[in-house]
């Protein structure tokens, strides 16, 4: 497994290059040295601001020879300073990694509980209105857009019924928690429609097994059957298909942040796109390029490791 | 015994209390953090006023920040050696604010002009680490000449550098000297038009006549530093503590201090306790404010003890956050404009009902429609140009798209300018008719080219980045069409449109414009000025008339006299007859202030919420957030009931069918 892995690292550095080639050339191209700087310091900026700026960056000299800098800072996890504010990148992205996890790692876990009890609940009660009520209820919550879901719940659980903060956020201690549920449960509903009727799939799938004939046969209760039998083999596909999205959330939600003041990567994110602070966005894709291929690596892992059939070569 | 609950529903019914048991500590939709203190030393409750900024602050350095919302954050930290008097509006007034009488102006020979300016005294930078002991220490004359220093130092990148280099003797030369040895700027070159005459009275020596130098007063690009903090925040580690960098550290006179900065959240600040630079003004009370604005006469200042401003860049949680009282404005932004503002520009009656106040912000800000003067087929047909302007209406644009808050503008300069006249009429104002018969003029009957046979095919220039803007760019259109000739849109970002107007490849660009640095009619006719094309300058139009240069060069220099005035009417009629632009309309917008928070100035130059001026009434405001936040019982009663509801159906369903 050891040198599978090893490879697996390996072949994942072209990959990266490429990315980083590619954004770095679709940079250079849709954006002169010229409109970066006007977009930073603004249209009122003197020719004269401008030019310094430029030339401060580096952004005066040939694009092979900025490349070069670039993928060399890059080796060494130097990120440089962003544009907009002068903070270090890699500062930036350290603080907003905290808020981030905070929202997505709960969120992450409520709707992997939440839509394994969805579905598990569907199969028990598999084929009945309640079942096909709930498959129709999934769909929706798939289909309802994310900013959709930031109006409502805002309008009516923090406007209307006053429960929660609208907006903010609150670093540290029990106050945080406040702050946290929105934005968790909605990162909870964005994921519940589309992974339940995924794991209930896989549920169904296990439950026309004739391990589970047996089970039946033998006495074992409906209930005990799904908890003990198809949810246990269930969990395989699962298992798999989870991991891969584990390293990811590291980078936040980039709405559901912005839109609830959550000072994480992903409210970072968006400012930097708007602003046009070129060096946090090139982060953003090369971290984002990097924790999918480490997220690809770790479900192969997951799968040798789940499924004794299967062996990593 | 009773039955044993199968691991499932514990499972779900412990999910559900949990979730209940959150939901209940979470009954609290206060986002603000708790005020620094509940009571002032005398007894009388802590005055806290909340505001937001929409967007994240780029720098707090006074000599590099040039941003609204920074100089907003500035402004609350930062006093200017000149300041706006903040009740007058038409015209606007300059009074002294760190200095102890406006600058005296001294005229030798047409070349040698220069200001006196005495700074008051015992003025005090905020304590701070950067000096001994931790005291601020008194501003002094020196501080000035080290703020143009600073200009002059190409690493903090200021972007004044460029103008004040060409008014202020020694400037240019200064900068090339300072970093001739060691290509970093040494800081012990001298500027030769800074006279240090004692230690708080300075003279600045100009090359030649800049009245505009007082405004430029009262910008926080002039306000003083302290060296002693500029070098201490570094932003590198000292004896095992990592210090701030200088750009997001203040260390000013003004009547706050900044206590924290949270990026992407919040900025506070603290009343400076010892500001004695200024008090409240006892004159310019517009008359429905006058008799409760009189309370406040002569009362020292700032009038509350701490500024909490909340930085929400999306529109629709800050008017969240005000419907619940936790701001004290709400900005009628598109998202509550509706809720807000009637169709007759009132406060809606939900809203006037709860006691707010509606005010109108007009800044000093024109935008309108560009000609390529050095286009082949516009820049060089003046009727066809004029033809176009006439079939641009304004006031149908304007109701449109900004509900008819925003007022067209008929000439360049926007209300409440030294120059602006209510009386004039724009002979390009919109006429369909002699729009047409000026088409027709300038050789485009019906809008057909008569070397294509086909209508006259014109580009427009729009920044497009979402759909309000292409909407905004269609009606443009349809309106231009209306006269017959054809419109191609080109659709950019806005860096990419102002790179165009640089590089003068367009021939009918929308989206340009001048939010006014000082209230001064210079500071929009330089758009027009032949010396001022771009990359140097924002003639995008690349308007040229050496008569105009002339009237121009002789308006600049001139204080606000008849002759002046006589000299903008002249100039007025000329863009009016070249017609390089089409006017559009002037900036304004509406906020709806809370009952507690009423707002006490008038200038149009004075940041909305941010200054030392405003009051506000802890205890109103308390009493209304309390009644306008009640959580309401019954959604979680009845959610209880449907879950149990659901979990019992499926109890029985599944004994029925699956045992």
């Amino acid at each position: 497994m050891f040198s599978y892995i090893v490879r697996r690292l390996l072949y994942s550095v072209p990959i990266l290059l490429g990315v980083i080639l590619i954004t770095f050339t679709l940079d250079s191209v849709m954006m002169t040295p010229e409109a970066k700087a006007l977009r930073v310091l603004g249209p009122k900026s003197a020719k004269q601001a401008r030019d310094e700026w430029i030339h401060n960056r580096g952004l005066d000299r040939p694009i092979p020879q900025q490349f070069v800098q670039y993928v060399k800072n890059l080796a060494t996890f130097n990120f440089g300073t962003t544009w907009v504010t002068g903070r270090s990148v890699r500062d930036v992205f350290l603080q907003g990694a905290g808020p981030s996890l905070l929202i997505t790692v709960p969120g992450f876990f409520a709707a992997l509980l939440a839509s394994l009890g969805l579905a598990l609940f569907q199969v028990f009660v598999r084929d009945s209105p309640l079942d096909r009520s709930l498959t129709i209820f999934s769909v929706a919550l798939m289909s309802v857009p994310t900013m959709v879901y930031v109006i409502f719940t805002q309008a009516i659980l923090a406007l209307a019924l006053n429960y929660f903060p609208a907006f903010g956020f609150e670093y540290g201690g029990i106050g945080m928690i406040r702050f946290l549920l929105l934005p968790v449960a909605i990162f909870m509903l964005i994921n519940l429609g589309h992974d339940a009727r995924m794991y209930r799939a896989i549920f169904l799938e296990e439950i026309n097994q004739d391990y589970v004939r047996t089970a039946h046969a033998k006495g074992v209760s409906n209930t005990r059957v799904l908890t003990q039998h198809v949810f246990k083999n269930g969990l395989i596909a699962i298992i798999t298909l989870v991991v891969a999205d584990l390293p990811k959330l590291i980078l936040g939600s980039l709405l559901i942040e912005s839109l609830f003041g959550i000072p994480g990567v992903g409210s970072v994110l968006r400012q930097s796109i708007e602003s046009g602070d070129q060096p946090v966005v090139m982060t953003s894709v090369f971290l984002g390029s990097a924790l999918y291929l480490v997220g690809l690596i770790l479900t192969d892992i997951c799968y040798a490791l789940a499924d004794p059939r299967i062996r990593l070569s | 015994m009773p039955p044993r609950r199968t691991p499932p529903f514990r499972a779900l019914a412990l999910l559900f209390s949990l979730a209940l048991t959150v939901l209940f500590t979470g009954c609290d939709n206060d986002p603000n953090p708790a005020p620094y203190h509940e009571k002032r030393p005398d007894g009388s409750p802590w005055r806290v006023r909340y505001n937001a900024i929409p967007s994240e602050p780029k720098s707090f350095d006074p000599q590099f920040a040039y941003d609204e919302i920074d100089h907003s954050i500035l402004s609350a930290v930062y006093d200017t050696l000149v300041e706006y008097h903040p009740m007058k509006k038409a015209p606007v007034e300059l009074i002294p604010c760190l200095l102890e009488e406006m600058p005296k102006k001294e005229v030798e020979a047409e070349n040698k002009i220069s200001y006196l300016c005495r700074l008051k005294k015992d003025v005090h930078f905020h304590d701070d680490p950067c000096f001994p002991e931790g005291k601020g220490r008194e501003v002094i004359a020196e501080d000035v000449h080290y703020i143009l220093q600073r200009m002059c130092d190409p690493k903090v990148e200021s972007p004044f550098f460029s103008t004040l280099e060409q008014h202020i003797i020694g400037m240019h030369e200064a900068r090339a000297e300072g970093i001739a040895k060691t290509g970093k700027f040494d800081y012990g070159t001298r500027i030769s038009g800074f006279e240090l005459i004692d230690k708080y009275t300075f003279r600045l020596h100009l090359n030649g006549p800049f009245p505009q130098l007082v405004y430029w007063m009262a910008m926080n690009a002039m306000s003083p530093v302290p060296r002693e903090g500029v070098e201490y925040y570094d932003g590198e580690v000292h004896d095992g503590v990592l210090r701030a960098k200088w750009r997001f550290h203040t260390v000013g006179t003004g009547p706050f201090q900044m206590k924290e900065y949270v990026p992407r959240q919040r900025i506070r600040y603290i009343r400076n306790e010892g500001y004695h630079t200024s008090v409240f003004p006892s004159d310019g009370f517009e008359p429905h404010k006058a008799e409760w604005l009189k309370q406040f006469a002569g009362k020292s200042l700032p009038l509350y003890d701490e500024l909490n401003t909340s930085i929400i860049i999306e529109l629709i949680p800050a008017f969240v956050l005000g419907r619940q009282g936790y701001l004290d404005g709400i900005t009628a932004n598109k998202e509550a404009f509706g809720a807000l503002v009637t169709s007759d520009q009132q406060l809606t009656p939900k809203y006037k009902a709860r006691g707010m106040e509606l005010e109108k912000v007009s800044t000093p800000g024109t935008f309108f429609i560009s000609f390529n003067m050095q286009d082949p087929i516009v820049g060089k047909n003046a009727k066809l140009r004029q033809a176009i302007a006439r079939a641009y209406d304004g006031r149908a644009y304007v109701e449109i798209f900004y509900s008819g808050v925003s007022p067209t503008s008929n000439q360049l300069l926007p209300r409440g300018l030294f120059g602006y006249d209510p009386n004039y009429v724009d002979p390009n104002r919109f006429d369909l008719e002699s729009a047409k018969r000026l088409l027709a003029e300038a050789g485009y009957p019906d809008g057909i080219d008569p070397k294509t046979g086909a209508p006259l095919e014109i580009t427009l220039d729009e920044p497009v980045s979402g759909t309000d803007e292409r909407q905004r760019a269609e009606y443009e259109k349809r309106m231009f069409e209306a006269i017959g000739i054809k419109i191609n849109i080109r659709e950019s970002t806005y860096p990419r449109l102002i790179e165009r107007y640089e590089q003068g490849s367009f021939q009918l660009g929308s989206g340009t414009g001048w939010m006014a640095d000082f209230p001064d009619p210079e500071n929009f006719f330089f758009l027009f000025y032949s010396k001022n094309f771009p990359r140097e300058g924002a003639n995008y139009c690349r308007y040229s008339s050496p008569e105009f240069d002339k009237l121009y060069e002789k308006m600049a220099v001139m204080e606000d006299t008849p002759e002046r005035l006589a000299i903008i009417k002249k100039m007025n009629a000329m863009l009016a007859e070249d017609c390089p632009v089409i006017f559009t309309f002037d900036k304004a917008f509406y906020v709806a202030t809370q009952p507690w928070a009423r707002w006490t100035h008038n200038s149009p130059m004075i940041e909305n919420g941010y200054n030392k001026y405003q009051q506000v009434d802890p205890v109103l405001r308390a009493k209304l957030r309390k009644e306008w936040n009640r959580p309401a019982l019954w959604p979680l009663i009845l959610l209880g009931i449907l879950v149990a509801g659901a979990l019992i159906y499926a109890i029985r369903w599944n004994r029925q069918n699956h045992v």
